[in-house]
Order: structure tokens, then sequence, then C-alpha cells
């Protein structure tokens, strides 16, 4: 009976440093992105609230947490209220199965305690996109629900697109999969260690090189963001499936955006750049430091793709429904079959390497 | 007489009642007799000796003592002579109808519905004659009639179709579009009727983010394809026309800064240069040079701000600073020029209201240097972006033939190909002393407008750069004490000019009694003023002929068929203020 308070107890515990870990830092994106994307429109961003308006989210979130929340008329009530949350978790939940640092074993009270991954399942990836495809569904739902045209057919298009690219996400990742022979995120982590040539992105015999194209593509569609961000094109549909949505549940939309956005880079850096892991064994350290190292490369890896989402951002139009759709179908999935079929080749001539 | 007159007479010996030809102004006109009007506008526009392809615009005037009391004035342009010609037919109060001339000018649809919107006349053979600047269930009348009182009837708030606060607000009903009302925005039958289950009607505006101004669309929707797409027009409108007819001449010239309120000057310019047409004063050279500076100045602003808006519609959010930090500069020296920034009212008859100083020359110059480098910066976004090409390469075709049949004019006519330009065809300004190309599109596509207008960009600048090394000194207003007010420094001294002074601000000027047509190449088109004095200080009436209401006419043909993300890419292309299309 310890035995399992404990376990509780430091599960939970484990489970609240994430989370604030990672509201923290979607509530530090909202306004890094403000940041970066200003910086490179030639302008200052947000500079009112706090020194160079880094109380910013704060005040965002205090104004949204005291907005009138608004149902409209005709809104099918239960659906419109469960559809953010619907929304959110899928995104948080995801995080339970990223290794932030060493597989390291630590004995509490004789209970067996990995400090940096919540639950090592042997099917980690798979529960990711598992999750992430449920988080369809609030979006689904919230287009539907709003009673709202504008919602309707941002809630549509965002059924095809997260379709079409929850499709080309899967099988992008197929080749890492090949190579590993394991679903778990830790082991596919543990295989890449030894320096960046190691990387599934570089590594041998066949480099996931174009397979990471693919993911990171269809990963940016999947977190709706530009050129994707067709479910809520601002310009077309006034806001997407979100227009109806005022306070906190809007807020909860937003979180879950940047908080799909962080898992997708969490994801990334795991599956192709050797998650905890430094470019060089040297720069990984030793013994006990090894853990603050760790968990900086795979911070460093994150953030650069978070850099990269809100560059892309400043820099693409968005695609039309009908060319985001031909493009997910005819160009990304022929090309992530054609890897997963290169990849199965490369690994049968040279087994074992 | 001209030949056209005299064809006209020979073809039409009894049709039309007499012809004119005005010396002064080289403008033809022509009266036509009521019943063959259908005959003569088909021959005006078959004939390939008249060719008189373009609709320009179409007037009407009420005349309450005469006993044929409207008068329709039509005003077409022959593309390929280059001749313009006005034709006027008049109708009774008892029986206000005339024969729509839609089918052989399609732009003449939103145009007669106007005249019937305002003036009252019904136009047989109209497909759709509704109501378009005024509420459809207006009932107090016609106000561009003279019986209509200028200062309105009543009280805004009183209104029937204003809802009031003071009354419960109305139910909840599960379509914003009455079932009666939908008919309206519906496609008719088309072949394949029977497969369709259901159709959906999207009411995009007035209240969105990118119908640029307060623009309501009613698109009828087959998935995200647009089966129909109906323009309602009007949420803006102020009745600049009928306001003018209270207004002395320089009383107007404010309000024309808000006509298109992000091109002021050339706004101005049109108004200006009508009225000077109608009173035939001469512009000292430095004023034509400072008048055409500032012109194109105003173009490139016109037209940055165009490029900012389109990309930002189309998601390229960064153009939309980058462009907007070179309006700034533009905008800064307009600021030093006349202390406005947007409603800048600068020119005034005779001239303009301020000098070029040497300071402001100085940071034009600088700007002009470093603006090429910036046109490349968009460039390098947009030029070669690929998703840029798909989402406008193709997008809203619309071919030269039926470009000049709806009467579409600047970068939306030459985007088609068709080298129409008022600064080359009738040379006003430098235009005519400084070198310069027309840059001319083929596809008739977005891009090719997008291109255009990015190199009218280029072409300004270097409009500009010439005018500024061949600008004389000399005076900015010319001298005409009947019309123009004298400097203020005379007025305090000498009793002449105090007196001319007096009357020019307690009563106005008084121009000739005639009327006259004067179009302007603005950014975003044909920009025309049709002026009718009756010898009073006040114009007798004044149309605005408006590119971007021209343009809205062409809206159903262009954006059937293409998706609901194209209809904004639409909407961006022509370039469309809705202080202008509404006045």
């Amino acid at each position: 009976m310890l035995d399992f308070g404990v376990r509780f107890a430091l599960t939970v515990s484990q489970i609240g440093v994430v989370m604030v870990a990672v509201l923290l830092t979607v509530a530090a994106l909202t306004l890094l992105e403000r940041k970066v994307l200003s910086w490179m429109q030639d302008r200052m961003g947000p500079m009112e609230v706090g020194p160079y308006g880094i109380l910013q989210p704060v005040a965002d979130g205090l104004k949204l947490f005291f907005k009138e929340d608004i149902i409209p008329a005709g809104a099918n009530r239960v659906m419109f209220m469960m559809a953010p949350v619907l929304s959110l978790v899928p995104a948080l939940i995801g995080f339970a199965v990223i290794p932030f640092g060493p597989n390291w074993t630590v004995e509490i009270f004789d209970v067996e305690f990995k400090p940096f991954i919540i639950s090592d399942i042997n099917i980690g990836i798979l529960y990711i996109l598992a999750f992430t495809s449920i988080g369809a569904y609030g979006i689904i739902l919230g287009g539907w629900s709003s009673n709202s045209k504008y919602s309707l057919l941002g809630g549509l298009r965002a059924a095809a697109q997260l379709i079409s690219y929850e499709l080309n996400v899967g099988l992008s990742i197929v080749g890492v999969l090949l190579l590993t022979g394991s679903l778990s995120m830790v082991a596919i982590t543990e295989a890449q260690a030894g320096g960046f040539w190691n990387w599934y992105f570089f590594a041998f015999p066949f480099p996931q090189a174009i397979a990471f194209g693919v993911f990171i593509i269809s990963a940016v569609a999947e977190t709706n963001r530009v050129p994707f961000d067709l479910p809520e094109a601002e310009s077309e549909l006034v806001a997407g499936f979100f227009t109806e949505y005022s306070g906190m549940r809007f807020a909860f939309f937003f979180l879950a955006e940047y908080a799909n956005m962080i898992l997708v880079s969490c994801v990334a850096t795991v599956l192709f750049f050797g998650g905890w892991q430094a470019p060089f064994t040297f720069l990984q350290g030793t013994g006990s430091f090894m853990w603050v190292s760790g968990i900086f490369w795979f911070a460093f890896k994150v953030s650069a793709f978070l850099f990269f989402f809100f560059w892309i951002r400043a820099t693409l139009p968005r695609l039309r429904y009908d060319q985001l759709m031909r493009f997910g179908w005819k160009v990304l999935l022929p090309i992530a079959i054609g890897n997963i079929v290169l990849t199965a080749i490369f690994a049968y001539i040279f087994p074992g390497s | 007489m001209h030949p056209v007159l005299e064809t006209l007479q020979q073809q039409f010996p009894i049709i039309i009642q007499s012809v004119n030809e005005d010396p002064q102004r080289h403008e033809l006109s022509a009266q036509v007799e009521r019943g063959g009007w259908g005959d003569v506008a088909q021959f005006l526009h078959d004939d390939p000796a008249m060719a008189f392809d373009h609709m320009t615009d179409i007037c009407s005037v009420d005349y309450p003592d005469d006993f044929e009391r409207f008068e329709i004035i039509y005003h077409f342009l022959s593309l390929p002579h280059g001749t313009r010609i006005r034709l006027k037919v008049r109708v009774t109060e008892d029986d206000p109808s005339l024969a729509s001339i839609c089918h052989i000018w399609a732009g003449a649809n939103f145009l007669e519905r106007e005249v019937f919107d305002l003036m009252g006349i019904r136009f047989t053979g109209h497909p759709d004659l509704r109501r378009i600047l005024m509420p459809e269930d207006y009932d107090e009348g016609y106000p561009l009639r003279k019986d209509f009182p200028a200062e309105g009837k009543g009280w805004r708030s009183q209104m029937d179709f204003i809802p009031r606060l003071d009354e419960p607000v109305s139910e909840w009903s599960a379509d914003e579009i009455p079932s009666d009302q939908r008919h309206q925005f519906m496609a008719g039958d088309s072949p394949d009727e029977s497969k369709r289950t259901t159709e959906m009607l999207l009411n995009m505006g007035p209240q969105h983010p990118s119908t640029h101004g307060v623009l309501r669309v009613v698109l009828e929707l087959d998935g995200e394809r647009v089966t129909k797409a109906v323009p309602d027009l009007g949420y803006l409108h102020r009745g600049v026309e009928k306001l003018a007819e209270g207004l002395n001449y320089m009383q107007i010239l404010p309000h024309t800064d808000r006509l298109d309120y992000v091109c002021a000057m050339t706004n101005n310019y049109a108004y200006v240069r009508a009225v000077e047409k109608l009173v035939g004063i001469t512009i000292p050279e430095r004023a034509e040079y400072v008048r055409t500076i500032v012109a194109e100045m105003q173009r490139i602003v016109g037209h940055l701000f165009w490029l900012g808006t389109q990309a930002l519609d189309i998601g390229a959010m960064t153009v939309f600073f980058f462009t907007f930090r070179e309006r700034e500069v533009l905008l800064d020296m307009f600021e030093k020029l006349c202390g406005a920034r947007l409603t800048l009212n600068y020119f005034r008859f005779g001239g303009v209201d301020s000098d070029l100083t040497p300071e402001i020359i100085a940071s034009l110059k600088e700007f002009l240097n470093t603006f090429s480098a910036h046109i490349e910066e968009y460039d390098t976004l947009l030029k070669e972006n690929r998703i840029w090409l798909a989402r406008t390469k193709g997008v809203a075709v619309i071919s030269g033939e039926d470009a000049i049949n709806f009467g579409l004019t600047g970068p939306s006519l030459r985007g088609s190909g068709v080298a129409y330009d008022i600064r080359k065809l009738e040379p006003y300004g430098m235009y005519d002393k400084v070198e310069w190309e027309v840059p001319l599109g083929k596809a008739g596509d977005t891009y090719d407008r997008y291109w255009i207008r990015v190199e009218e960009m280029r072409q300004s600048a270097r409009i500009i750069e010439q005018c500024l090394e061949q600008i004389p000194e000399g005076p900015i207003i010319a001298e005409d004490a009947k019309v123009i007010p004298p400097p203020k420094p005379d007025v305090m001294r000498d009793m002449q000019s105090l007196i001319h002074h007096f009357i020019i601000f307690t009563q106005g000027f008084k121009p000739p009694k005639g009327e006259t047509y004067c179009a302007t190449e603005v950014p975003k088109g044909e920009l025309g003023f049709f002026l009718i004095s009756d010898g009073s200080p006040r114009p007798y009436r004044m149309k605005i002929r408006s590119p971007s209401f021209v343009h809205m006419g062409a809206f159903d043909h262009m954006a059937r068929g293409y998706l609901i993300s194209d209809i904004i890419t639409i909407f961006g292309t022509y370039d469309i203020v809705m202080g202008e299309c509404d006045r």
C-alpha cells in the first residue's frame, strides 16, 4: 500500500511539473511568437505591458479569463462546451511519453522511478498519434456546434485536412520505426546515441531526411499553422472553427494550438534528432551533469523547431483548400510511401546496423 | 462637325434631335429621342466607325420645371478611336422608363440600378432592377430628385428601416436571409439541378475582416465552390452627389478626400481638373509639375496599400508591414506638405495649396533612391513564391473583351491586356513631358494585375524623378481674381482683392452655364467627375464615376466557379475602397 502511495505521489508530482512547464512554455510562446514575427517584420511587437512587453501573456490571460462567455443562440450547448476541452486535453496528454532527459531509474522508498519521463510505455509514438487524432474532434465539434456558417466551413476544412495529414505523419515515421524496431520513445532516443551522425535524420543505412521533410510539413498542417491554417483562415472564415468562441473557451483552443506545436516539436526532436542526446558525446557531460545537458539539448532542439514554425508564418502565404488536399495526397503521400519502401530495402541489406 | 456626330445624324435623322460639339472642351454630345434609344445604343456599339465599346457612366438629372422632367446622360468611350461621346435622353415624370442597355454593355447593369435607385427611372428589360445604394425597403422616394430635401427627411434614428434601440431585440431566426429574399441570391437553373440536394447561402460581410470596408456579398455555395455571388452595396452611402448640390464648388473639395480615403490626392486632382475644365483656367507650369509629382506619390501610396492588404488577405502577413513602412515615409512627406496624412485637401482650383520645400524634395529623392530596392524586397517574398503563384495565377481571369464590356478601368483593365491609360490617351499634368510606359498584362488573372501594380510603382517613381529634374521655378497657383482667392497679404491691403476674396468666400464663384466630363487616372482606375452648371455658385448636378463601383459590377462574373478563398483574392484584386464605391 505504501508502495502504491509513493508511486501515486511521485507520478502526480511529475505530471504537475510537466504540465506547469508546458503551460508556461505556451505562455512564453504566445509572447515569443509575436516578438519574433515583429522582428522579422521590422516592428517592435508588444511593448506596453512590463519591460519590453514580457508581461503580455499575463495580461492576455487575465483579459481572456474575465471576458464574457458567450454561447450563441441555436448552438448545441453540450457540444459547444465540450469542444475546447476535447481539443486541449489530447494536446497535453501526449507529453506523458516524451523523454525529456536520460533514461535513468532512481529508487525512492523502494519504488522504481524514472525522473525524465512520465510513462515509458512501449507504444509511445502510437499513443501520441492516437491522441492527436482525437484532438481533431474538438475542432470539428467546435465548428459544427457553433451554428455559424463560417465555423461550419472551418470545421469541415479541419476534418478533411487533419485526416489527410494525419496519414502522412503516420507514414513518415514508419522509416524510423523500421530502423529502431520499437515504438517506445525511450528506445528510439537511445538508438540514436553517440553523436549526431547517428541521429535518424543522418543515420546509416538510410537517412530519414526525406521522411523528416514530410513529417514537418504534415506537422505544420496538423497544428493548423500558416501556410496550412485553413480551418481558421482569418481573412476568409473570420476565425474559422472558433469564430463564435470567447473568453476561456477561446483560450482553450489557443492553448491547444500552442501545446500541439510544442508536442510535434518534441516528437520531431525525439524521432529524427536524437532527443536529449548532444551532437557530440563530449558535449553530453558525464555523471550527474548528464541530465542538465540532456534537458538543455532537448529544449534547444525543440526551440529550434518552434522558431521554424514562427519563421514560416512570417514568410509564406496561405494555401488554398484544393491545393492543400492535392499537395497532401498527391505529393506527400507518395513520398512517404517511397521512403518506407527504400528504408525497408536498406534495412534488409544492412541488418543490425 | 465631328464625323461621329455627322454619321449619327445621317443614320438616325429623326431620333437624333440635336448634336453639339463643344469647341472649348472638345466634347461631343447628342440629344436622342427616347423611343429610338435602343437602336442608337446598338449602333454605337456595333458600327466599326463608332465602336463605342466602353461604357463610362450613366448619369441622371432632374429638371422639375420641364415637361420631360428627367434627363439620362450616357457617357461612352471608343477605345479603338479614342473618342468620348455623351448621349442624352429625356423621359417624362408620368412614365419614367427607358430601354435598358445591359445586354449591350454588361457594365450598365449596376449603373442603371443606381439611376433607378436615386432618380426612379425604370429601365425596361433590366434583369435585376433593385435598389443598390439605398436600403432595399426604402420608400421615402428617390433622393437625387430635386424635390427631395438636401438635408434629408427626418432623423436617422426614426427611419423605419433602422432598428431602434428602445425596441425589443428581434427574435433569433434560423437564417440570416429571409426565405422570400433567397431567390435573389441563388443562381438560375443549371443543367445538373437534379443532382443538387441543398445549397448554402453564405452572408459575407458587411462585418468581415477582408471585405475592405463595409461590403456585403451573398455567396451561393456548392461545397466551397461559389455558384453565384451577389454584392450588396450602399453601407457607406453618404450621398456625396446630393450634398454637392447644396455646396459651392470650393466646399465640395474636402468631400472628395473622403471618396477613396486612401488616395485623397488623386481624388482632389480629378475634381479640381473637372472644375478647371468647366471654368477654363490655365495652370502655371510649376503647379502642374507639383500636381503630377504628388499624384504619382499618391499612386505609389495607393498601390503599396493595395499590395499589403492583398498579400495579407492571401496570408503573407510580412509584406503588409513592409509596404506600410514605405507608405509611412510618403505620408510623412504629405504631412509636411499640407499638414494632413489621409484627407489631404491639397489641391486648389488653379494650382496647389503649398509649394514643395527643398526639404521635402530632398527626402523625396532619398526615398526614390531606396524605393526600387524595397520593391525588390517585396518581390523576394512574393514574385517567385510558389504558394503566391498558385494562389494568384489563373484566379479571377477576365478576358480583354469582357473587361471592356464591363467597363473596367485602370490596372484591372490593363491586366487583361487593354492599353487604356488616361495619362497616355488624354495626357494631363506633365505626363506627356516625361518618359514612362504603361505595363500591360496578358492573361487577365490576379497575378497579372499584381505584376502591373508593382510595375506601375516603378513607373511612378520614374515619373517623379524626371519631374523633380525638370521642375521650374514659378507661381504655384494661377491668377484669376474671379475664381481663385487672391493671396492673403493682398487681401489685407488691396481693396480689389478684398472684394474678390469676400465674394468667393461668401457666395462662391460662378462658372459659366454648361456641362463637362473629366476623367482622371487614379490608382484604382478612371475617376470621372461630370458637372452640370446652371451658372450659379453651386453645381446643378455632380456625378462621380467611381471605378470601384463599376468594378463591383463585374464581381459576379469573375467570382463564379471559384472557391471561397479566391473570393478574398478577388475582393483584393480590384482594389476596391467602399468610400468611393458607395459615395
